[in-house]
Formats: C-alpha cells, sequence, structure tokens
C-alpha cells in the first residue's frame, strides 16, 4: 500500500464544481480516497494552483504516421536533444519528439492522459508499441472509419446496425478507443487522386456521400453506446470559404446522448475560414462558434495555430497534397488499404503572412466566441497547428486581452480588416482554463466515469500543482507568469505517484491503454460473417487473424465494455 | 500439427498466409511459401550451446557466462557498434536501442548495405506512398526500377501486381500492364509489357528525363538518354500519365548503384510530378525481413531510422559517419554486438579486417561467415519460428509473427535483456 | 595569441577524437577545455600538448595552430565566429562545421563534410577534400549560406550539395554530383566533374573541365566568355523548373 497526502492545494476541480479551494487531496494505491492514514507521505502544495492531471483528447503522439513524420525529419530531430540521465531516456525532436521526448515534456506540463488523434485500424500494432514507449501518460487511439469499404457499402445498402456491428468488430480488434472520421470520404477519393468537395458529394464508385457517412456513423456510434461520440476531422480542411461546409456537416447532428456531445469536431480553426480564395481569406469564427453555443450536442477543439515551424500531419492525404503543391517542400502521403490514408509536410507559420495570421486569429477567437468552455477544448491538434510545447502560451494568450493585443501589433497589417479578434474583450478565467485542458476534454471523450478528469474518491490519482498561487496573480496583466506556471508543474502525480517535478521526471513510468469492447449479439459478430470474411480475405493484404492486435501489445491493459443495441 | 497463417521470416513480405507442417519439434513441409521462404523455415543445422573462442578452438560455454562477457566488452567500449538488427523482432530491437544508449555506442542496421540511401532521399524529398493492398486492388500500371521480384521478392507478383487480383481492376493481369526499368534483361523483364534498358550509372539522367517530359518540356531532351531512345521515354511518360493509378517498386539497382540517394530523390520526385496528373506511388522492396522494423523502433526511440550514434550521450546520425561500414572501414570502433544479420557475409573486406581486430560478440541461430570473427556467439531462437515477435512489412504493416515451434533457445530479446540488466547494475541503475 | 596544439601520438589511434572545443573563441578564456574521444571525455591536455604565446582580448587576435596527426580529430573550428585555426597536417570530419567568420586554413587533406552548413569566413583547403565538402546536412534544405571556401586539391563527390549563398572553389577535378540541388551562390570547378549542377533550382556552377555524364536536362543557351575562357552556357535543370545557370567548357552526355 502506498499511501501521499497533498496538502494545502488550491484545487479547481470543474467536474466537481470546485473552484480554488484549498484542500488536501488523499491518495492510495494511485486512487484519489477520502482519507490516508498517518504514515501517508506528504507534499505541501503551499496554495499552489491544482487541477487534475492534463487530459489532451486531440493530439498525434505515436503510430505510422507520426513516426514517419520523424523519419524524414532528421533537422527536426536536431533541436530537443537530451541524453539518458536519471530515469530518463535520450530524447530528440522540437516538432515530432521521439515518443520520450513527447511524453517527457507532456509529463512536465502536468498531462497524464492523451488521446492519439488518427489511429489506421491496419497499422494499429505500431500505435500501441509507441504507447508502450510513452510511459507518463495513459493512452487511447482514434480509430479511423472515414475511407472503410465494408461500412461504405453497409451505408449504401442503408443498414446502420452493419455499420456498428463493423465498427465493434474493428475496434475490437485493433484495441481502439472512438470513432474517428477524417476528410470523410475523402480519404478513399484520394486512392484515386481525388477528393470530395464538401458534404454532398459523392465518394467514386462507393456512391455514399460523406453526409451519408457521418450522420450513419453517428447513429452506429450510439447504438454501440461507446464512451466517446463521434470524432470529425470535416472534409475540406484548409481552404478559403470551407466554413460553409463546416456549418452544413454540423447541421446534421441530432442530439442523440444526454452524457456528452454527440459530435467532437476537431481542430476547427482549419475549418472555419471565409473568402473565395486566398486574396479575401478571411475569419469566419463568429458564425461557427454562434452555430455551436446553440448546439449542446457539439463540441470542439480549438486546433490553434502558433508561429514557428511544425510538422503537419493527418489522415487527410488530398488536403496535404494541395499544400505540397503550395509550399514545395517535402511531401509525404500514405494510403492505406480499404481503410484510410495520411499526409505529412513541414511548414513554418510565419507572422508576416497574412494568411498564416488570420489563422492564429481564429482559433483564440472560436475559445473565446464559443460561450461555454465545455465545448471549445484546448489543443493545437498537436504537431499540426503547432507543438503541444505552446499550450502555456495559448493559455496566457486566452487569459489576457493586454497579451492578444501585444501579439496582433507584431502580425501582418491587414489582419485586423479580416478577424473579429481585435474587438474581442473576453478574458478567460482559470476554472474556464481547467475546463478546457482537462475536465472538459475527459467530459468529451466519456472518461470521467473511469475516473479521469477529476480529483473525486476512486478517481486516478493524476494531479498537476502548478507553482503559481492565483490570488497573487493577475493573468490580464502577470502573463508571462502564467506562461511560466504552466510551462512546469511543481509536482506531476501519476496514478499517485511523483513522475514530474520541476521539469525533470523522476519515474520510468509504465502506461496504461484504454480502448473499447462493444458487446454485439450473435447475429452482428462480424468475425463470423461471410460476406465480411469473403472480402476481407479477397482484398486485404493480411490474413484476417493476423489482423487483430493481441492484448499483448497492451502495457496495462484497461478494457471498456459497453453493451450495444445490436 | 500444421500452423496455419503463419508469417514468412525470409523477406520484407511478410506473406502471412503460410501452412507450416511440424512434427518432432521440426518442420516437415511448408506450404504457400517461396523457396527462399520454405528453406528459411525448414532451417539448417542449429549451434547447441554458446561458444567462446579460444585460441584457434572453440570452447562451448554457459548462457550467462557469455552474456557477462558480452556486457563487460559493450561497457569497456569506448566506441561499441551494436549493429544488425533486421533478423530479430521489434521487441529485441528496443532493448537495443536501450543498450545504446546505456554504454554510449553506435547502433545500425543492415539499412545502411541496402535501402539506407533510399532514406536518405526520403529525408529530403518525402515519400508518396502507401500499403501493399492499395497496389494490389487498383494500380493499372506498376513499374520495377532497378528491382527483380522473381529472383528476391517471388511472391510480390503474385501477392500484390501482375498475378494478383485486384478489386478495381476486372480482369487484373490483362488490365495491368507491368514495365521494368534496369539495367541488364532480367526475369521479371521477361513478364514486362515494356522493358527499358539504361546503361549502367544512367538511373538519374533516364528519371530527370522523364519528370522533365511529363512536364512537357521534351524538346530539350536528347535524342537518346543513357541508352534509351527519346520515343521510348515519351512511351513510359505517357503510359504513366495515363494510368489510374501507377506504383513504382525500386530495388538495389537503384539505390546501391552511381548517385545513391541522388537517383532515389530523382524517383520519387518523377512520382511527385506524376502527382499532379494522376495517383501514383512509390516504395521500396525492402530486401531483410524486419528491416523496415528496425527503421521504425529506431525512428521512435531515437528520431533517426538507422545509424546512430550516442558517443555523446544525445542521438547524433549521419550516415557515411555514423554507419557500421563506414565506422568499420575507418576503424572507428572498439567492439561490435552483431544481431540478425550476418556482416561478413556482404560486407567489404577493409570492415572485416577491424572486425577481426576487436572483440565481437554475435547472436545467430546458425553458424555464419560472421562466426568466423566473433569471439561469442549465442545461439537463439528464430524470431518467426521458435519466437514470436513484431516485425514491420516493407510498407510499413506491422504484423506479429507467430511461433511454429517451441524450443529451449532463448529469444534475442530475453539474451538482450540479460545483458541489459548487468550493464544497468554495472552503471548503477 | 597564438595557441599551439600538437597531438599527442595516442593508444586506441583508431577511435575518433571530438573536439568542437577547438574554436579560437574558447581561447580567450584559457585552455582548461575538453575533447572526447569516443565516449570517454578527455582533457585537451590529455590529447595535445598545448603552448600559448602572448595573449588577446579579441578573438580576432586568436590563432590556434594544431599539428601531428590530426587527421582524425572532427569538429574543429565548429561554430567558429573569428580568429584564425590553422592545421599543418590534414584534418579529421566537420571541421568548420556552421562556421560564420575567421579563417580555417588546412595544409593536409581535409576527410568528409567540411564546412558543412557554412554561414560565412574562409576556409582554404592546401590538399583534397572528401566529399560532402560545404555540404548540407541530412534533411535540411539548405547547405551553405555563406563565406568561402578554397580547395587547391581534388574535391569528393556531392561537393557543395544544397548550396543557398556563398563561394566554393575547387582548383583541381571534383567528383560525382557537383552542386547537386543548388539554389544560390556560386560553384567553380577548375578542372573535370561529373553529372555538375544535378536538379539545380537557382544559382551559378562553372566547370573550367569537362562536365562528365552530363544531364539532358539542362538548356543549352549559348556561349560566353569568362575570364579569358570560352564557355558553354547552360540553364536547368528543367526537370526541377531551375532557372540555374550551368557553364561548362566541354561536356559529354551518357547518351
Amino acid at each position: 500500500m502506498s499511501e501521499l497526502l497533498v496538502k494545502n492545494a488550491c484545487v479547481i476541480d470543474p467536474l466537481r464544481g470546485i473552484n480554488a479551494e484549498t484542500m488536501d487531496i488523499a491518495i492510495r494505491d494511485g486512487r484519489i480516497v477520502e482519507e490516508v492514514s498517518g504514515a501517508a507521505e506528504v507534499i505541501d502544495a503551499r496554495g499552489m494552483l491544482t487541477m487534475p492531471g492534463g487530459v489532451d483528447s486531440h493530439t498525434h503522439i505515436c503510430g505510422t504516421k507520426v513516426n514517419f513524420g520523424r523519419y524524414m525529419s532528421p533537422e527536426d530531430m536536431r533541436a530537443g536533444r537530451t541524453p539518458r540521465r536519471g530515469p530518463m531516456h535520450a530524447t530528440s525532436g522540437y516538432s515530432v519528439p521521439t515518443t520520450y521526448g513527447n511524453s517527457y515534456r507532456y509529463s512536465v506540463m502536468g498531462y497524464t492522459t492523451l488521446l492519439e488523434g488518427a489511429m489506421a485500424p491496419l497499422e494499429a500494432r505500431h500505435t500501441h508499441e509507441e504507447f508502450i514507449y510513452t510511459p507518463l501518460q495513459d493512452t487511447m487511439a482514434n480509430t479511423l472509419f472515414d475511407g472503410n469499404w465494408a461500412i461504405m457499402e453497409a451505408i449504401r445498402d442503408g443498414d446502420t446496425k452493419r455499420v456498428a456491428a463493423i465498427i465493434a468488430w474493428t475496434l475490437r480488434a485493433v484495441k481502439g478507443f472512438g470513432v474517428k472520421l477524417t476528410n470523410p470520404g475523402g480519404t478513399e477519393a484520394w486512392q484515386w487522386g481525388k477528393n470530395v468537395s464538401c458534404i454532398r458529394d459523392p465518394v467514386p464508385y462507393f456512391e455514399v456521400t460523406p453526409a451519408e457517412i457521418i450522420r450513419s456513423i453517428v447513429e452506429a456510434n450510439e447504438l454501440l453506446h461507446l464512451p466517446h461520440s463521434v470524432h470529425l476531422h470535416c472534409n475540406n480542411l484548409g481552404t478559403p470559404g470551407n466554413y460553409t461546409c463546416t456549418l452544413g456537416s454540423f447541421g446534421l447532428i441530432p442530439d442523440l446522448n444526454p452524457k456528452r456531445q454527440t459530435l467532437y469536431a476537431t481542430h476547427v480553426q482549419y475549418h472555419a475560414y471565409g473568402g473565395s480564395g486566398w486574396k479575401d481569406f478571411c475569419s469566419k469564427s463568429e458564425p461557427i462558434a454562434n452555430f455551436v453555443n446553440m448546439r449542446p450536442q457539439i463540441v470542439i477543439d480549438m486546433g490553434q495555430v502558433m508561429f514557428g515551424r511544425t510538422t503537419t500531419m493527418t489522415a487527410d492525404g488530398p488536403m496535404e497534397f494541395n499544400l505540397y503543391r503550395l509550399h514545395h517542400d517535402k511531401w509525404s502521403n500514405h494510403d492505406v488499404e480499404l481503410e484510410t490514408g495520411s499526409g505529412i509536410i513541414p511548414v513554418v507559420y510565419r507572422r508576416k503572412n497574412l494568411v498564416n495570421s488570420i489563422m492564429w486569429a481564429i482559433g483564440l477567437e472560436l475559445a473565446l466566441l464559443t460561450k461555454s468552455p465545455w465545448q471549445c477544448l484546448l489543443t493545437t491538434d498537436n504537431p499540426n497547428g503547432a507543438p503541444f510545447v505552446k499550450y502555456p502560451e495559448i493559455i496566457a494568450l486566452l487569459m489576457s486581452k493586454r497579451y492578444r493585443d501585444a501579439e496582433f501589433a507584431t502580425v501582418h497589417p491587414d489582419t485586423g480588416s479580416r478577424v473579429p479578434l481585435p474587438a474581442i474583450e473576453r478574458e478567460l478565467d482559470w476554472y474556464e482554463i481547467a475546463v478546457m485542458t482537462r475536465a472538459g476534454q475527459a467530459k468529451a471523450l466519456g472518461i470521467q466515469e473511469i475516473g479521469k478528469g477529476h480529483l473525486g474518491p476512486g478517481a486516478y490519482a493524476d494531479v498537476a500543482v502548478y507553482p503559481i498561487r492565483i490570488d497573487d496573480v493577475d493573468p490580464s496583466v502577470d502573463y508571462q507568469k502564467v506562461i511560466e506556471a504552466f510551462g512546469q508543474t511543481e509536482y506531476t502525480i501519476k496514478r499517485g505517484r511523483v513522475v514530474a517535478r520541476r521539469g525533470e521526471c523522476v519515474v520510468d513510468g509504465s502506461n496504461a491503454t484504454f480502448w473499447v469492447k462493444p458487446r454485439v449479439s450473435e447475429a452482428y459478430d462480424m468475425g463470423k460473417d461471410p460476406d465480411f470474411i469473403e472480402k476481407f480475405d479477397r482484398y486485404y493484404t493480411v490474413r484476417m487473424r493476423n489482423y487483430p492486435v493481441q492484448e499483448e501489445y497492451l502495457n496495462r491493459n484497461r478494457c471498456i465494455e459497453t453493451e450495444a443495441e445490436i | 500439427m500444421i500452423v496455419k497463417d503463419a508469417v514468412c521470416p525470409f523477406c520484407g513480405c511478410l506473406c502471412d498466409d503460410i501452412e507450416v507442417e511440424v512434427e518432432g519439434g521440426r518442420v516437415v513441409a511448408v506450404t504457400n511459401a517461396c523457396e527462399l521462404g520454405t528453406t528459411k523455415f525448414m532451417g539448417e543445422k542449429r549451434m547447441k550451446n554458446p561458444i567462446l573462442r579460444d585460441g584457434n578452438q572453440w570452447k562451448e560455454i554457459t548462457c550467462d557466462e557469455a552474456v557477462r562477457y558480452a556486457a563487460d566488452m559493450l561497457l569497456d567500449a569506448e566506441r561499441p557498434l551494436l549493429y544488425g538488427w533486421s533478423g530479430t523482432h521489434g521487441e529485441a530491437q528496443c532493448v537495443g536501442v536501450h543498450m545504446a544508449e546505456l554504454v554510449r555506442g553506435v547502433i545500425d542496421n543492415t539499412s545502411s548495405v541496402c535501402h539506407g540511401p533510399s532514406i536518405l532521399a526520403i529525408q529530403e524529398v518525402g515519400h508518396p506512398g502507401c500499403t501493399l493492398g492499395v497496389v494490389k486492388n487498383r494500380a493499372d500500371l506498376v513499374i520495377y526500377w532497378g528491382s527483380n521480384p522473381i529472383d528476391a521478392h517471388p511472391r510480390h507478383l503474385s501477392r500484390y501486381t501482375r498475378y494478383a487480383e485486384g478489386f478495381f481492376l476486372e480482369n487484373a493481369f490483362r488490365d495491368r500492364k507491368v514495365i521494368v526499368v534496369d539495367v541488364r534483361r532480367t526475369e521479371t523483364a521477361e513478364i514486362a509489357d515494356e522493358f527499358v534498358q539504361i546503361k549502367p550509372g544512367g538511373d538519374y539522367a533516364v528519371l530527370s528525363a522523364l519528370r522533365a517530359i511529363v512536364q512537357g518540356k521534351t524538346e530539350t531532351i536528347p535524342r537518346t538518354v543513357a541508352g534509351v531512345t527519346r520515343e521510348q521515354l515519351v512511351r513510359v511518360a505517357n503510359l504513366c500519365k495515363s494510368a489510374k493509378f501507377g506504383a513504382v517498386y525500386f530495388g538495389l539497382g537503384l539505390t546501391m548503384t552511381r548517385g545513391k540517394y541522388k537517383n532515389i530523390r530523382n524517383a520519387i520526385e518523377l512520382v511527385s510530378e506524376l502527382s499532379r496528373h494522376t495517383k501514383f506511388t512509390i516504395s521500396a522492396m525492402r530486401g531483410h525481413y524486419n528491416v523496415y522494423g528496425s527503421n521504425e523502433v529506431n525512428t521512435w526511440m531515437t528520431g533517426y531510422p538507422f545509424g546512430i550514434d550516442f558517443s555523446r550521450g544525445i542521438a547524433f546520425y549521419n550516415p557515411g559517419e555514423t554507419t557500421a561500414v563506414d565506422i568499420l572501414a575507418r576503424k572507428e570502433c572498439d567492439a561490435a554486438l552483431i544481431v540478425g544479420s550476418d556482416p561478413a557475409a556482404h560486407f567489404p573486406r577493409r570492415c572485416l579486417e577491424h572486425l577481426s581486430e576487436i572483440p565481437v560478440v554475435q547472436l545467430d541461430p546458425y553458424p555464419n561467415a560472421t562466426t568466423a570473427f566473433c569471439n561469442v556467439q549465442i545461439p537463439v531462437a528464430v524470431t518467426g519460428i521458435d519466437a514470436e515477435g513484431t516485425a514491420y512489412r516493407m510498407d510499413g504493416v506491422p504484423i506479429r509473427t507467430r511461433k511454429v515451434l517451441s524450443s529451449d533457445y532463448l529469444s534475442d530479446r530475453e539474451v538482450l535483456l540479460q545483458m541489459y540488466t548487468l550493464m544497468q547494475e554495472a552503471k548503477g541503475q | 595569441m597564438k595557441v599551439t596544439l600538437v597531438m599527442k601520438p595516442a593508444t586506441k589511434s583508431f577511435i575518433p577524437i571530438e573536439a568542437e572545443s577547438i574554436v579560437p573563441k574558447n581561447f580567450l578564456a584559457g585552455t582548461d577545455l575538453s575533447v572526447w574521444r569516443g565516449n570517454r571525455e578527455l582533457r585537451l591536455d590529455e590529447v595535445f600538448s598545448i603552448s600559448v604565446e602572448g595573449d588577446a582580448d579579441r578573438v580576432e587576435d586568436v590563432e590556434v595552430v594544431l599539428s601531428g596527426d590530426t587527421s582524425r580529430l572532427k569538429r574543429v573550428g565548429e561554430y567558429m565566429d573569428g580568429g584564425k585555426i590553422t592545421i599543418l597536417g590534414g584534418i579529421g570530419m566537420h571541421c568548420g562545421n556552421f562556421m560564420s567568420d575567421g579563417t580555417i586554413e588546412v595544409h593536409g587533406n581535409a576527410d568528409g563534410w567540411l564546412g558543412r552548413e557554412m554561414a560565412g569566413g574562409t576556409i582554404i583547403c592546401r590538399g583534397d577534400a572528401a566529399d560532402y565538402c560545404a555540404s548540407g546536412y541530412r534533411g535540411g534544405r539548405k547547405g551553405m549560406t555563406g563565406g568561402t571556401v578554397e580547395v587547391f586539391g581534388r574535391a569528393g563527390d556531392f561537393l557543395a550539395e544544397s548550396i543557398a549563398a556563398g563561394t566554393v572553389i575547387v582548383h583541381g577535378d571534383a567528383g560525382d554530383m557537383a552542386g547537386a540541388e543548388m539554389h544560390g551562390g556560386t560553384l567553380v570547378v577548375h578542372g573535370n566533374c561529373s553529372r555538375p549542377a544535378a536538379n539545380m533550382k537557382s544559382g551559378s556552377c562553372y566547370v573550367f573541365g569537362t562536365a562528365q555524364g552530363m544531364l539532358p536536362t539542362f538548356r543549352k543557351v549559348g556561349t560566353i566568355q569568362h575570364e579569358g575562357r570560352t564557355l558553354i552556357q547552360f540553364t536547368g535543370d528543367i526537370a526541377n523548373r531551375g532557372k540555374g545557370n550551368l557553364f561548362v567548357k566541354d561536356y559529354k552526355y551518357l547518351d
């Protein structure tokens, strides 16, 4: 039995409605408890800001595409190199760091739970292998279904239950957590070098539209009672005028789940563009945020862009090819048979560039114009908008109008006429930041019930203690102090152990992987479906028996079983 | 007993439809595999116990003694080289990286003698690729450039290209065109629809010319380029542009000839150019079994796919300097651990001279050419036969190999973990 | 101030020594520096006999003279920003990496990556330079961005790869792929070389000898007079939509 008591913590725990109360946090054997014995190890938080461990509900840290980003970028590896020291292994990289680099840097910032945003089922084993080497966070993987042949055929036949059955079989096989749609239909079209223009444009051969894919999979997701909603990367990412497509996609979504949203729309910054081309490119954050404000069934994340170099990577192959034609830098693409694809290119976001400046503003606007912080979560779509190490700066920008104005003065001079940002006065408070970086993310992922994102008794003892006393600091003025505090915890506690202290990771760690096993009736077990098996054997290049990811690949295996309605 | 859907441990195709019949702890029959794979499964005579060189003789030693020898050797060295890795599973490769990091050595894999140049090219211009099934189901044009699959990857043609059925092809054999580009008329050239014969050393010029022709700049191109007529180049460019889905597979004929990674870069840039017109992809015909897995493991753990030097604590990468052939030829290491490869069978003589001057420990199930250079050899289980683990197919698809029989041999991972534990203890960790 | 470093004979002579601490600036604060042999850190005086004459306040007044068997000494003059380094013999890899100012003179041969990613200053090599002289780094877009490298002997393959600015002059022959991926700057090869300026985007490449294996994707423009020579002018590399200039005395296709 191990016990730990964090005393005199200034706790913000939004899922329990706790806002800056000074209290003690008792921990036993990795879980939060009501109280501990006198023998417990004591940490005096001395009034420092204390929150549940950070949760990133959309990041790219592990798997085929991320690793290819590393593989093709030795120049990125020249930054962030550290030798092995103590329990820490060597690290390399800035925008696409090694697994240890990601894990240590996230841990130092107080993050204890990460969702890999895109895992191709065929290559799932790779994602899980990398999870093992991401030792200081619990992990889960969104599984890609955007170009799944069997699903598109079922949708064409109008059989939503079969769609659900295929999702159930696949999640179980690949140890996936949630359902991800990346440019639905577009990734299949891209295997012919084509794309879909928006939600009404049919996918070649399969003759289903993105709208049908989205709607059907949203219904299927709820039939399976998955903890998380459908996680959507809308069609048309990054193109001027795409906000209408985004609104159209949002408009497809009914309110089906009383506990959480029905749709999680990711990196919406990239989908909130006005204009007919790059010349009249402008922000459409207002109509998007207004729409979200009226629809509790939708949660978005920012996908904030920050200036500097980074690497973009997404399952959205055609979008990356367009970026390549724009930048003429390196370009990688990787299509995955019968399922999806991916693309990678390095980029530099520059203040002097008008389009980049507008993108920067849009992310902030979405966060400031969405009324409820539970509906707009803080991300950069790491590393697409910026590496996650920029989160502290984003927090400070959201908390300080003065900081925003100071930064705005350095961006392209024409930005003011294209974006509403300068007129927005709102400054987020500590509680709202806590929602956007942990509580809201845990709720959106549906993992609060298994003890993530809060500090109630029974919860995982994942705690971040930041070296800042919120009564002493006015974030709208002292934004530098906010950046420093969120950049490096005083203590990061994971599963009841101090794992990081003032910038150093102090244990080797051991991650847990959360995955979902929906229980379906015999009739909907695709493993016994003759048509599914026959097509699998004919068109995949791996045998169906060799496809599932064995439980050997799960370091600490945390299976969430659901009772499906099929 | 028959084991179905076993994974072949020979080449980067990782065919996973093999049936292996086992009787009395021996493989007695293999179905579906090519000749190369069958030979691998049937195995040769395995070494029984670890051996230690004792003057001109071999002495059998215990595994513990052998492991201790290796650990001490690595700890004492100022620049140990940990080489090979393509013949073993990912779980063992991960231990190898941790060992290199701990003793501050150089870790390199067989890429440096096969597709290292392909990786360098990808690092300059990226890689438009796909999994093998995408080609199988869609490609109506396949180009084998400097590769001879009939010889080196015998089932590539039947599983993915020439003789494979494809979802979007009505009659795959008729509808799928195959072009072979090589310096000599290979067996694969015999089954091609178009054969382009290039003068040795001329690949780069031909690729440049094709790029220009695809852009419509035919008038600048001389009448012949490296032995290929302009007419044929134009014909090939048109075949490419009019394909619905084209796939290039290149081999050592392109990576290991004059210009090396610049050839691959040029081929990738041709494919990127063609992507403006139609769908095109390009991929390397990776040879050694799990060499791609070694690249993947090294990349997520160190940031680089091969040739990683931890001498200074942080990872440094510079192929041509930090790669095994270069290090050995320049005598820049003072100990070597060889796992899952047989460098003595492939490396230049200069490298072997140095290998004979330094302590060498090898993990390998069989006596091989490198055995002659070893101070200690530890026989291990064969990954994919009596040990299971993860291997990455040439297109990046990770597959778990099956164990088809049980043996008393430890796996590479188990032996390496024992070494690593001793090394950690010695370092006070 | 003149710092003389004489390399001591070493027991494990084949293990390279990394000596990025040997830059003039560092000697302003003394000679308490370290170098690395493989994974072992050594004091500078374990590897060299050190003598210092005079003193200096400014880096411009520091000259470092290296002698002995320095051919396996790597990274000398890395990030050098002023002063002078004179190497009486040959020098190992990566001499003058990222150099921004000052002068390095090598009397013998230089090993690979001489002046890699150099930004300014001057490197003179009296002997031959091996592969990747004045080149870039793996995966990087820009090689040399300023300064001058002059080699009086021959240069190896991939000379001035990815050069973006600055000047590289080789008095002897150069190897294969000289000036590959060039997108700025000037490369001059007095002798022969093969496949010059492959995939060039911009910049100027001069070959006063014969360009062997001339690439088919350069368009002939005409002839020009240059420093008393008649040279044939090409533009390219059209395969890469390049608009660079390639001037050659003579050329030969692999046809």
